[in-house]
């Protein structure tokens, strides 16, 4: 009996694991763009749906290996991400937030009603998990260990582009536009750039939750869960690296305590998201002053 | 191919009526306040749900119940600008559009644990036959939501453009502070304005209700439809939107209802051309179709 709790116990922890390094990348990813840059871009989880579909395709279908689905997964998202930015980027504030929402809707309209493709709401089953170097990636485990790797590469990636030039001209973009322009920075390509490297993290993160869940289905992209990552970004501090990654895992183990209470199942999912919505309103009206910070003057 | 046109006509009036009633109180809040309230569509949901409570669940009549609603959106309305808008109207501009985005969350959890996630319908009256009238079938529900929708949105052009407190509001959205240094109590008018942007957006989610059906998940699509008919009309807009409502309206019927030339869009991509519309709108014309271009200085 104290076998198969701790059985259970294991497989679950590892289960949480998986869902942290799920989220760093995606986290983190969006920090670039919404925390570094000010862009308040509600399609990323448009990307992670291009990337998670990407690879859902080629492993099903064509029967693809592994490295060429996470390849052609980054590779889709980011030049995704490109056409995005190329209608996004010429707007601004309020125009941009609603631009990103409808391109978002116009992909998950597309993952709902291209059922030859898509398979509509009836969703992507059969992925295959990876085969590679004889590894048993069905276990679990074995799967959380080439997680780790992809995770600890891409958070050392965001750190570099963070404190790279690249990062700081980033910055300097949200912060002061027209002092950035005159120091000769090309905003629109910084802004690309951005886009492209966000988008391509959340393609990853796609392409390994397709691979971990082996069925995708258009419900796991939805606006639900576009709210939880810039929750995550949000409670984390816009901008900050440490702080989103903190957020991170605060924010996915907090409310796995529910699990343990006695609560009908049909709940779990709107207390989750009480709770999550909750504290994002907290932090926004407890940091309202020092959250965004306002534009510099000189 | 065009015999079915009369038929799609009417059902865009139909569907335009509605979003014209939900985008009418999101422009009034947008043009007074400079803020997007995402959680508009919540808030046509959590009026939906309330009239189901009272009306389905607590076997109220129409009156009772659309009275007892309107004062809880009233409620709801108050506490929604009290707690999630005012204190951050000051700073950056992004912090209102993420705390309506957490007000929409808020809202949809509670819904979904009190009422559960399913779909559910606002049930009509029995034995009452659709009409026919030279091939085009109609409701007499479908003809309420038109002329519901033609007399309230005269009832608040007549407020705006012809009273004097409506000369208050227009002379608030147009500049506050010179509205407020002649004796205009600015409080008010945002706060009037506002409760009848939320009254509205629970009249419509009714409106849905009885129509189609309701879910605590239809927030999300229903606040994207009505930035949709505002940027068509040009943000701030008041006239222009609910214009943009009602071309969105028809854009959705005629896009999957018209064949083209043995080829027809299946019924799922009408959100999507509508989206596509709004993408198209902001990158060639974005002061929308009626708007004038502003000059930033």
């Amino acid at each position: 009996m104290s076998l198969l709790f701790e059985a259970i116990t294991s497989e679950y922890t590892i289960h949480l694991c998986v869902l942290c390094g799920l989220y760093l990348i995606l986290a983190q990813s969006l920090n670039l763009t919404f925390g570094l840059g000010q862009l308040f871009n509600l399609a990323h989880v448009a990307s992670y749906a291009v990337g998670a579909y990407t690879t859902a395709l080629l492993a099903t279908e064509a029967e693809s290996p592994f490295w060429v689905c996470v390849t052609a997964s980054v590779l889709t998202s980011g030049v995704f991400a490109l056409l995005l930015g190329a209608i996004a980027l010429r707007l601004s504030n309020d125009y941009f937030a609603i631009g990103t929402l409808a391109f978002s809707s116009v992909v998950s309209s597309l993952l709902i009603n291209w059922r030859s493709v898509t398979h509509g709401v009836l969703g992507i089953p059969g992925i295959p998990r990876p085969d590679l170097l004889g590894a048993d990636l069905y276990q679990n485990s074995h799967f959380l260990a080439l997680m780790s790797i992809f995770v600890v590469v891409t958070q050392v990636l965001f750190y570099l582009l963070y404190s790279s030039p690249f990062g700081r001209a980033l910055r300097g973009l949200a912060e002061y536009e027209q002092a950035a322009l005159a120091l000769g920075r090309d905003t629109r390509l910084i802004r690309n750039f951005a886009f492209f490297f966000s988008s391509a993290g959340a393609g990853l993160a796609g392409s390994l939750f397709a691979y971990y869940l082996s069925y995708i289905d258009p419900s796991s992209f939805s606006l639900g869960e576009m709210v939880f990552i810039l929750t995550i970004v949000i409670v984390g501090r816009p901008g900050s690296y440490w702080g989103v990654i903190a957020a991170t895992i605060f924010l996915v183990l907090l409310p796995e305590p529910l699990r343990f209470l006695q609560i009908d199942s049909a709940y779990l999912g709107p207390a989750r998201q009480l709770i999550h919505a909750t504290l994002l309103f907290s932090v926004v009206w407890w940091k309202r002053r020092v959250l965004f910070p306002q534009q510099r003057q000189v | 191919m065009f015999d079915i046109l009369p038929q799609l006509l009417a059902n865009s009036l139909i569907t335009g009526s509605i979003y014209a009633l939900a985008s009418a109180g999101l422009v009034l809040t947008f043009a007074l306040l400079r803020f997007l309230n995402f959680a508009h569509g919540h808030l046509m949901m959590v009026g939906a749900y309330t009239f189901f409570y009272f009306s389905v669940a607590h076997h109220l009549s129409l009156a009772p119940a659309a009275g007892l609603t309107i004062l809880c959106m009233a409620l709801l309305g108050s506490i929604v600008l009290r707690v999630f808008v005012q204190p951050f109207l000051t700073g950056n501009s992004l912090l209102p559009l993420v705390t309506t985005i957490a007000l929409g969350s808020i809202l949809e959890a509670v819904i979904s644990i009190q009422f559960g996630v399913n779909v559910r319908s606002l049930p009509l009256q029995s034995g009452i036959e659709s009409l026919e009238w030279r091939g085009i079938f109609i409701t007499p529900l479908q003809i309420f939501i038109i002329v519901s929708a033609i007399l309230i949105l005269s009832a608040l052009a007549f407020l705006i453009h012809q009273t004097g407190f409506g000369r208050r509001i227009r002379a608030v959205a147009e500049n506050s502070a010179a509205a407020e240094s002649l004796g205009v109590s600015r409080p008010l008018i945002v706060g009037v304005v506002f409760l009848v942007s939320v009254i509205l957006a629970g009249f419509a989610g009714v409106l849905v209700g009885y129509e189609t059906n309701i879910q605590p998940t239809m927030g999300g699509s229903y606040s994207i439809k009505a930035f949709a008919a505002m940027v068509l009309g040009g943000l701030g807009n008041i006239w222009g939107t609910v214009a943009g409502a009602l071309i969105l309206g028809l854009v959705e019927n005629l896009s999957i209802g018209l064949d083209f030339g043995g080829y027809s869009l299946p019924a799922g991509y009408k959100d999507a051309f509508a989206f596509l519309t709004i993408l198209a709108i902001l990158l060639f014309r974005p002061q929308g179709l009626f708007g004038t271009r502003q000059r930033t200085t």
